[in-house]
């Protein structure tokens, strides 16, 4: 079959500002217009937005096409694509391709023992997987580890709080100020993930059975690292990766990572398989 | 797939443009040979001489609009050619097209300008400035799966008797030539001894290419993982990110993308070559850059020449040997600078 580099139309049905500069957006296929596979979305999977005039870049849903074709995304406004979406308005159209690329690993469902790090946006990919996560979860022992610059650069608070009465979330920022909320339910430490990292991983009786990782590479780095050095094996470290992205379908050469094209056999890998392409890079 | 000996090459070329517009290599005022759509009946002479443009813009255009957005819908924009063929295309160049082919399989656009396209390979009978396609295994010969018809040129051949021998390639080809007829005679078929004279002159061909054993050496290396970051940044430095190299090379195929107005006010995606030898080439919208270094991005452009996981993906080496990025680098990051410096350094 041929790939497809057409959009299909998607309304801005709504936006809710999250965060400095962040917002849930929600969108609509339009009718007859669309391509059928959105309706196969799996969690960590991407679509490409496209807002005529300016561009097209690569988002995760927080939810995929639900069966009224709605879907939402967290966008935070960086550069032109973004910045052109911000000053749009509701019911304005726009285009979307996808989904694209490969997903969280679907075992990870059976899975009963799951730390999760996210760093700042990288939460936003996890946040399809956590609510599955939760609605199929019964006797499962999740752990989130949540790490922003300073207070106003963290996003999905509230979405966060919903999670609390499930999962256990440590949050960690690099600046505390004085008013900096410590009774939210969050436990709350100066400093970065990877600091509290040992303290999340001892609270698992034994050790997590998934590593899941999201945010900036040095930090995936440094987490995955630990972790091995902890005895979780690489194949049970699954982190995903941001890389600029054209085509989204392997052709453009944009996002290569050694021989490898992340928009085709990532954005989610096993550390093991990442290994395996950095030595080819 | 039949052989046939021709005495003049024009009336190939005469009635290949009853069916296709015509192609082929010329010469302009600095002596610079291009590819140029020949409108005429004066046909030009095959020239034995590669292209200094690349041929990989007949079929994924150095720049072309992809879609069209009405205020409402998205629309494909494909590109819709007259049938074309090109007319004494070189072996490396073929091999080329064969990986780009593979390469934009499923591409839209590729694809409607490659179907409409007749290939006529012409085999070298000497080696070229730079090139090294045996080393690759790209030529002299045309591979017959690479091109529709094959033209050879009978060396040592009596004035009075036939100058070509024309080989069928494919059955696009066989089709091209059914009709022809030379003198109200159909074509005249060839011995099979003619296909024993043709080996022998590709293998004297062959001979006379100089020592390209660093190629290999280097290509080694670069597999064993035997080159490191530090030799890399040290040859890179000398990159000027100028896309020489990856313009002309017939096999480069990286793009970037771009929304633009129409007059009609209609807005079109427009896709065009870039280069992965460009410092912003992987730069994300929050500024990280995995390549920021010029290191790592001359050795990913020639992993992707030459590393055994392409090799294994396409069943052939990224590269063709046609030596133009050696031709047109201002620096040292060339085919054979590069190779050498990697077989004797790193
Ligand atoms: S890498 Fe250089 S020699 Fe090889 S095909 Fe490309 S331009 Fe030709
Ligand atoms: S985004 Fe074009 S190859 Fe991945």
């Amino acid at each position: 079959m041929m790939l497809n580099h057409i959009p299909d139309s998607i309304e801005i049905i709504d936006y809710k500002d999250d965060g400095k500069d962040t917002r849930h957006y929600r969108f609509r296929l339009l009718s007859k217009t669309h391509h059928s596979h959105w309706h196969e979305t799996q969690a960590g999977q991407f679509f490409m937005l496209n807002v005529p005039e300016v561009g097209e870049a690569p988002f995760t849903f927080t939810e995929p096409p639900n069966e009224q074709n709605e879907f939402s995304a967290l966008i935070r406004k960086m550069a032109s694509v973004t910045s052109a979406l911000f000053d749009l308005s509701k019911g304005q159209i726009v285009g979307a391709r996808g989904p694209f690329g490969q997903g969280w690993p679907h075992t990870i469902l059976k899975d009963e023992y799951i730390l999760i790090v996210a760093g700042g946006c990288g939460l936003a990919p996890l946040v399809h997987l956590i609510n599955t996560l939760i609605a199929t979860t019964e006797n499962k022992k999740i752990v989130l580890i949540y790490g922003a610059r300073d207070e106003q650069s963290q996003m999905l608070i509230a979405q966060q709080k919903r999670w609390l009465k499930t999962i256990t979330i440590y949050h960690t920022l690099d600046q505390v100020s004085e008013d900096s909320n410590f009774n939210d339910g969050f436990n709350l430490l100066k400093g970065t993930p990877l600091d509290v990292l040992p303290q999340a991983l001892s609270s698992f009786n034994s050790l997590p059975s998934k590593v899941l990782l999201c945010g900036p590479e040095v930090m995936m780095n440094s987490i995955a690292q630990t972790s091995i050095g902890r005895g979780i094996p690489e194949t049970s470290i699954y982190l995903s990766l941001e890389r600029r992205m054209h085509c989204a379908v392997g052709l453009c050469g944009h996002c290569y990572l050694g021989d490898q094209y992340v928009c085709k056999q990532g954005p989610t890998f096993s550390w093991q398989q990442l290994q395996s392409f950095r030595s080819t890079a | 797939m039949n052989i046939y000996l021709l005495d003049d090459i024009k009336k190939l070329q005469l009635h290949l443009t009853y069916q296709y517009q015509l192609h082929q290599i010329v010469k302009n005022n600095q002596g610079q040979s291009h590819w140029q759509q020949i409108s005429t009946d004066q046909f030009p002479t095959l020239l034995h001489e590669k292209a200094q443009t690349s041929i990989k813009d007949f079929f994924f255009a150095q720049q072309e609009n992809i879609l069209v957005f009405n205020g409402e819908y998205f629309q494909e924009t494909l590109p819709s050619p007259n049938p074309f063929v090109l007319f004494g295309v070189q072996s490396c160049d073929l091999v080329a097209v064969n990986y780009q082919d593979k390469f934009f399989k499923n591409d839209p656009y590729y694809q409607a300008r490659r179907k409409h396209c007749l290939l006529v390979g012409l085999d070298c009978i000497s080696p070229c400035e730079h090139g090294f396609c045996p080393t690759v295994n790209a030529g002299p010969g045309v591979r017959s799966h690479t091109a529709d018809l094959i033209l050879h040129p009978l060396v040592n051949q009596p004035l009075e008797k036939p100058q070509w021998l024309l080989i069928e390639g494919s059955e696009k080809g066989a089709m091209a030539i059914k009709h022809m007829t030379i003198k109200g005679q159909p074509l005249e078929t060839a011995h099979w001894h003619y296909l024993t004279q043709r080996d022998l002159t590709l293998k004297a061909c062959k001979q006379k290419f100089s020592d390209d054993s660093h190629i290999n050496i280097a290509i080694e290396k670069i597999n064993n993982n035997n080159v490191s970051a530090v030799f890399w940044q040290k040859v890179a430095i000398q990159c000027i990110g100028c896309s020489g190299c990856t313009s002309l090379c017939p096999t480069c195929s990286c793009y970037g993308t771009r929304s633009i107005k129409l007059p009609n006010d209609n807005i079109s995606q427009e896709r065009f070559w870039d280069s992965c030898l460009y410092e912003g080439f992987q730069k994300e919208a929050s500024f990280h850059n995995p390549t920021a270094e010029a290191g790592k991005r001359v050795e990913r452009f020639w992993r992707h020449k030459f590393s055994d996981g392409i090799a294994t993906e396409f069943d052939r080496y990224g590269c063709v040997g046609c030596g133009r990025c050696e031709q047109t680098c201002p620096g040292v990051i060339g085919v054979h600078s590069i190779m050498k410096r990697i077989a004797n350094d790193a």
